[in-house]
């Protein structure tokens, strides 16, 4: 059974007041009865004392029964008391025994000892009432001996340490009680801004998520979760707004080649018209459903590399012979462009050589975009103990430092009227950036004064 | 040639069927997995081209029951492109796997690479027109005269004459010249291609290499639109 926190607080609580409480009631208890015993003990002993003493100023036992009243009478201040006095032969001379205590046959000190409080003996006499004595002997002036008894019934004592007893253990009981219910009350007073916290993270939905919890109602100890929470919030705000404005800018690039090929279609139906034409708009829709389908894969795969288990098919290779291999597929285009492109360095790379490929492809044809005519694109693998560095460098413009952090955004264009996620400028950079990721490396881009920016790709030692 | 194509989808039946009719087969549409799957058994079709996601049973459930009793080459057409799919299609007996959208020239590749029984052999010389093409000493003629070409321009003019009359899709060809497997939205093979043409074609009155808009490049004697 799962107990709420209050309950279980109070629980404790209320054991641990219940455990002290009766520790101290036993306590006092015990303190009390010895209190009772002592006096009442002490009482015993003098009135046995008083009695040897009369007793040893009387000539004969016959002078005990003749005195029976002034022997009597130092008992008679405790109605509680009963006394007795026995001749040698067991004959009772004086027997002074209130009708609800028989007094018994005690061990009796000698006269020639001092009476004292250790002497008292006790017993439960026949009729269940329990009862203190002691006894003495006595030498009266004739010589001859008697022996008194002295005996308290304890019967009211008993009643009062029972009464005692009970209130203790009312006590005890109710102020359990009341603590339990105090605590029960007070914990779920302490606990609750985590109830509030609760209710404020009930209100947040995916488009409520700018909502806070507010952190300076929270006491020290929330303070931390309540940020953390925050923390995390702002986390999940980000990540939502990304997906929203790639969302957004991806519908917004799709209409594109759709509104292309719509319209030409229906511009081409309005009216009759030659084969080349319809040839024309053919082939055209057939460029724009590339580069839908371009726009398609561009995103799924950026999905498919984001799930966990996304299955890398590693080999090892020369990174420097892929760059080669890659500025040989470009070799046509940066002719055209009379850009030069030169690759250098070796390094033995652990990667899935595709991805390699579709990456640094990526870097060198947005490279070739901004690389003025005429100019030298460096291409250089360079391997390190931390791993294996590809660098891909071009003179072009310089981008300010706010820039460059943006450049793997997904759908970042530096040129913000041109809008095509079917080319690199929109994906092809966020795609190099999560293939470098998969394989547990980072990517950077900085930019000098001179205008020559450089794209970094480090890839982890194997 | 008799094809059978296993395809729910009237559209894509319709435009499959029309394409490879003009391409020189017979072709049969089945609807569903369960039809499709009773006219490959009874019948002898040379290829099956098989959509995966088919109302009834599904393309996965006919390649396992087709392979039980018959050995016919199956290509698989799906829009679902993750790895354990094409894994799965192949593991089951499917001989190849075509991701849609594809391009309909690179289906007929496929399609005839499947139905070529034996694997192309090697041809030392090929020539078209007054183009002369020694493979093993990789010289090009034309007309008599020598033309120097780099090895991927080679490479390049090879695959086109190797599939003489054949539309090769840009994405073929960047593949088979450059071993580049992914769909790159750079013109490379456009400049390539014009470079080579600078070559070949540009002196001489008949062309040799045509463009066949929005499906991709064709070598041959006569021209392909």
């Amino acid at each position: 059974m799962r107990l709420s926190l209050s309950a279980r607080l109070a629980l404790i609580f209320s054991l641990i007041v219940i455990l002290s409480l009766s520790v101290v009631g036993v306590i006092l208890f015990d303190a009390l009865s010895d209190r009772v015993y002592v006096q009442d003990d002490l009482n015993i002993v003098l009135a046995a004392r008083h009695l040897r003493r009369l007793a040893a100023e009387l000539d004969t036992t016959a002078g005990i029964q003749e005195h029976q009243e002034r022997l009597v009478s130092l008992v008679l201040g405790d109605p509680a008391l009963a006394m007795r006095v026995e001749g040698a032969d067991g004959r009772a001379l004086i027997d002074y025994d209130p009708p609800h205590m028989p007094m018994i046959d005690l061990r009796a000190t000698p006269a020639t000892q001092r009476v004292v409080s250790e002497q008292v003996q006790d017993w439960t006499s026949t009729g269940g009432v329990p009862a203190r004595g002691v006894a003495t002997m006595a030498t009266l002036r004739d010589g001859s001996s008697v022996k008194i008894s002295v005996a308290r019934s304890m019967s009211d004592r008993a009643t009062l340490l029972d009464n005692y007893r009970a209130v203790i253990w009312g006590t005890v009981t109710s102020a359990a009680l009341a603590a339990v219910a105090l605590c029960y009350v007070l914990v779920r007073r302490a606990l609750a801004p985590l109830r509030t916290i609760a209710a404020s993270a009930h209100g947040i939905t995916a488009e409520r998520l700018d909502s806070r919890i507010d952190v300076s109602r929270a006491p020290l100890e929330l303070h931390d979760l309540a940020e953390a929470l925050n923390a995390m919030l702002r986390r999940l705000q980000l990540g939502f707004d990304r997906l929203w404005q790639f969302t957004a800018d991806l519908a917004h690039d799709l209409r594109t080649p759709i509104a292309n090929m719509r319209g030409a279609s229906e511009v081409a139906l309005t009216r009759d018209r030659s084969t080349s034409d319809y040839q024309a708009l053919l082939a055209s829709n057939i460029e724009e459903c590339d580069r839908v389908s371009r726009m398609i894969e561009n995103v799924l795969f950026l999905a498919r590399a984001e799930n966990p288990q996304f299955a890398l098919h590693r080999a090892e290779f020369d990174a420097g012979e892929e760059l080669q291999r890659i500025a040989d597929y470009f070799e046509g285009i940066a002719a055209d462009k009379s850009v030069q492109v030169q690759v250098s360095g070796r390094a033995r790379l652990y990667a899935e050589r595709e991805l390699f490929r579709r990456a640094v492809s990526n870097l060198l044809a947005n490279a070739l975009r901004y690389t003025p005519v005429g100019q030298t694109i460096t291409m250089a693998a360079a391997q390190s103990d931390s791993g294996v560095a590809i660098t891909v460098q071009n003179p072009g413009e310089c981008i300010p430092p706010g820039e460059l952090e943006k450049l793997f955004d997904r759908f970042y264009r530096g040129d913000k009227a041109r809008s095509n996620s079917g080319t690199s400028a929109g994906l092809g950079l966020a795609i190099v950036k999560t293939i470098v990721e998969i394989h547990g490396g980072n990517a950077h881009a900085r930019s000098d004064a001179q205008g020559v920016t450089t794209f970094e790709l480090q890839f982890p030692a194997a | 040639m008799r094809l059978l194509v296993i395809e729910d989808e009237r559209k894509t039946g319709e435009y499959l069927k029309k394409g490879l009719e003009e391409s020189g087969f017979t072709v049969d549409i089945a609807s569903n997995g369960i039809d499709g799957l009773h006219l490959a058994i009874e019948d002898d079709y040379d290829l099956v081209v098989l959509d995966v996601m088919l109302p009834g049973l599904d393309g996965w459930g006919v390649v396992r029951q087709l392979r039980a009793k018959k050995r016919t080459p199956v290509l698989f057409l799906t829009a679902r492109d993750d790895v354990e799919d094409r894994v799965k299609g192949l593991e089951l007996g499917g001989d190849d796997y075509l991701v849609k959208p594809f391009a309909f020239v690179e289906l007929l590749a496929r399609i005839r690479t499947l139905l070529r029984r034996s694997p192309a052999r090697e041809v030392e010389q090929l020539s078209i027109g007054d183009l002369e093409i020694d493979v093993i000493r990789r010289r090009v003629k034309r007309a008599g005269q020598r033309i120097d070409l780099t090895p991927r321009e080679f490479a390049l003019l090879h695959l086109l004459a190797e599939r003489r009359g054949e539309v090769l899709s840009r994405t073929q060809i960047a593949s088979y010249v450059w071993d580049m497997n992914f769909d790159s939205d750079t013109n490379v093979v456009e400049v390539a291609i014009r470079r080579l043409r600078a070559k070949i074609d540009e002196p001489h009155a008949l062309k040799l290499i045509h463009t066949v808009r929005g499906m991709g490049y064709v070598m041959d004697t006569n021209g392909h639109g």
